[in-house]
């Protein structure tokens, strides 16, 4: 006869057993204080995050902080996210804390941080929830671009003016409803026509590969962890269609 | 057989003479309001309109259910909310900023009834009662607790208060079960079949599983308890993860949309539950041919549907042939 010599799984609820432990963060950090900024951006506090983030401040230089504490901790978010360990929630409140320390080392530096380059974010016109965006928003933040955020239901003129006017690497468009994205090729020919061939990647519930290449300029985002890889595409010099056959087909 | 002894037949757990095909969300399109003559943003509007165009699911596609409202508005307005027209073209939605704040204590209003539109869906109810009522089944349509409160507070506040401050939402599911059971039970009156409650904010998309099962869960089931016909629930996304717990609310029928396994569903809902799903509403009904939709309906309704429906509301440039064909597929299996 068997002995059991572990009891643990006699009587478990599998059935509250539906997500994935919560999880560390992975060390990000040989340092002390700079594991714990990244911590309180994994964990979403943004009071703790502060508090970690000045502390580390009395140590190390703003652009550290940045770039060893409150990024890696958002890019480990992006991690827990990409596993199905973290939802949607978490993300936002990572992303606040995120911000919230970043604001902090900005303050000290006594100017924004450097950033790559400019992505323009929108929510196509009609749509109102603007939580793919949300994301969006958040990774391409962690990954030092300076997002020019026009937030949710945004009328085309608005997104070809900020466009103009911000000249962005690329330009991103979320639709959640079909009855929205029809707003995508409408933006992308208003860009075309003022010779504006800014790759424009557009995402969403509703939103399908077929229809964004079907336009020029478009690009299809599948997932909004793409958003950062797609960036650093642009601003490295790739033109609409090279981005397209990469990422798309 | 009558689409409503059909529908009615699958309700009762017997056999109907074949699949029925309706949709449980909203079905208008362009080409359907032309050839009623009944259009948005009346027909979201006035009672007469919105009737009129719903019948169009039945008159012009062969659809075995109609179904009201178009929107998801209509709880949240009469809640305080500012609806947002959508035009010609598009749905009413909830504009910005919203009616309340996390700290606010929401009162269930005596005259919810008499609010906002809820009137006129209340009376295009009873129309299609009377015009279609012995055809078809009629569907009420409303709004699950979580998207309701999702309207009156904004969908990034209601998020991030469903990890840091679950209790503070309490009140607002409380009024907003209050507000659909409220309407539900006033549709059921005028004379709908059939419920079918969306809460699209519910979804694993948008909130944690462990969110649904301890915060939606416990008012889902009283919502369902409290309507004596049968109620489905429409939750969108790839809801995986909670058809246990979408089962466990009572809902006689789940409807899925194909980002959701229909197999799992199968196997890990009650063994009575009605499974409808079917075609992919964007990316294959509104974008494909009617070939491709056909190949697609087969193939979900292989995994054990027992509707064959579009997976979420019809996109209303969606054409009337690729809504024609899915019908098609539905009367090919016989039982």
């Amino acid at each position: 006869m068997k002995i059991l010599e572990d009891f643990s799984n006699i009587f478990t609820r599998y059935d509250l057993n539906i997500e994935v432990a919560r999880q560390e963060a992975r060390k990000v950090s040989k340092d002390a204080t700079l594991q714990t900024v990244a911590d309180a951006v994994v964990v979403g506090e943004t009071e703790e995050c502060e508090a970690a983030t000045k502390a580390a401040l009395a140590a190390k230089s703003p652009m550290e902080v940045i770039n060893d504490g409150l990024i890696p901790g958002m890019n480990e978010v992006s991690r827990l996210w990409d596993e199905g360990v973290y939802f949607l929630p978490q993300v936002i409140l990572a992303s606040d804390a995120m911000n919230a320390g970043i604001a902090l080392c900005e303050e000290k530096m006594g100017k924004a941080m450097d950033k790559k380059g400019k992505v323009v974010t929108h929510t196509a016109e009609g749509d109102i929830h603007d939580i793919g965006q949300v994301i969006v928003n958040a990774l391409l933040n962690a990954n030092g671009f300076e997002v020019v955020n026009l937030g949710a239901d945004v009328p085309v003129d608005k997104v070809v003016e900020a466009c103009r006017v911000n000249n962005p690497v690329m330009v991103t468009g979320t639709a959640l409803m079909t009855t929205t994205m029809t707003a995508f090729p409408k933006i992308a020919a208003q860009l075309k026509r003022l010779g504006l061939n800014i790759p424009f990647v557009c995402g969403g519930g509703a939103v399908s590969e077929e229809y964004v290449t079907s336009f020029e300029l478009g690009i299809w985002g599948k997932e909004a962890n793409q958003a950062p890889g797609m960036a650093e595409d642009a601003l490295a010099g790739d033109n609409w269609n090279d981005m397209r056959s990469k990422w798309n087909g | 057989m009558t689409g409503k002894e059909r529908v009615m037949k699958v309700f009762n757990h017997q056999k109907p003479d074949h699949m029925p095909c309706f949709s449980v969300n909203g079905t208008p399109t362009y080409e359907q309001m032309e050839k009623v003559g009944a259009y948005w943003p009346e027909a979201h509007e006035r009672a007469e309109d919105m009737a009129k165009l719903a019948m169009a699911a039945f008159t012009v596609l062969g659809f075995d259910a109609v179904r009201v409202p178009f929107c998801q508005t209509f709880e949240a307005e009469a809640l305080g909310c500012k609806v947002k027209s959508g035009g010609k073209e598009n749905i009413p939605g909830i504009d910005h900023p919203p009616a309340y704040k996390l700290e606010d204590e929401p009162v269930f209003p005596d005259d919810f009834l008499q609010r906002g539109r809820i009137p006129q869906l209340i009376e295009a109810v009873r129309i299609l009662k009377r015009e279609v009522g012995d055809q078809v089944a009629v569907i009420g349509g409303i709004i699950g607790p979580f998207t309701i409160a999702g309207a009156m507070l904004d969908a990034v506040p209601i998020l991030k208060a469903s990890f840091k401050e679950p209790d503070k939402l309490l009140p607002f599911l409380d009024v907003a079960e209050k507000a659909g059971t409220a309407l539900g039970k006033a549709l059921i009156d005028a004379g709908a079949d059939l419920i079918c409650v969306e809460d699209m904010q519910a979804s694993p998309d948008l909130i944690a599983p462990r969110t649904y099962r301890d915060l939606e869960l416990e008012y889902q089931r009283r919502q369902v308890q409290a309507l004596d016909v049968p109620v489905i629930l429409h939750i969108c996304g790839n809801v995986d993860k909670i058809v246990e717990y979408m089962t466990a609310t009572g809902a006689e029928a789940l409807s899925l949309e194909p980002k959701s396994d229909v197999d799992a569903a199968r196997r890990n809902a009650a063994a009575t539950t009605i499974i409808i799903g079917g075609v992919d509403a964007a990316t294959t009904l509104f974008m494909k041919t009617p070939e491709v939709v056909k190949e697609a309906a087969r193939e979900q309704i292989e995994m054990g549907l027992d509707v064959l429906a579009p997976g979420c509301a019809i996109a209303p440039g969606t054409p009337t042939d690729n809504l024609l064909a899915m019908v098609e597929v539905s009367q090919e299996y016989t039982s």
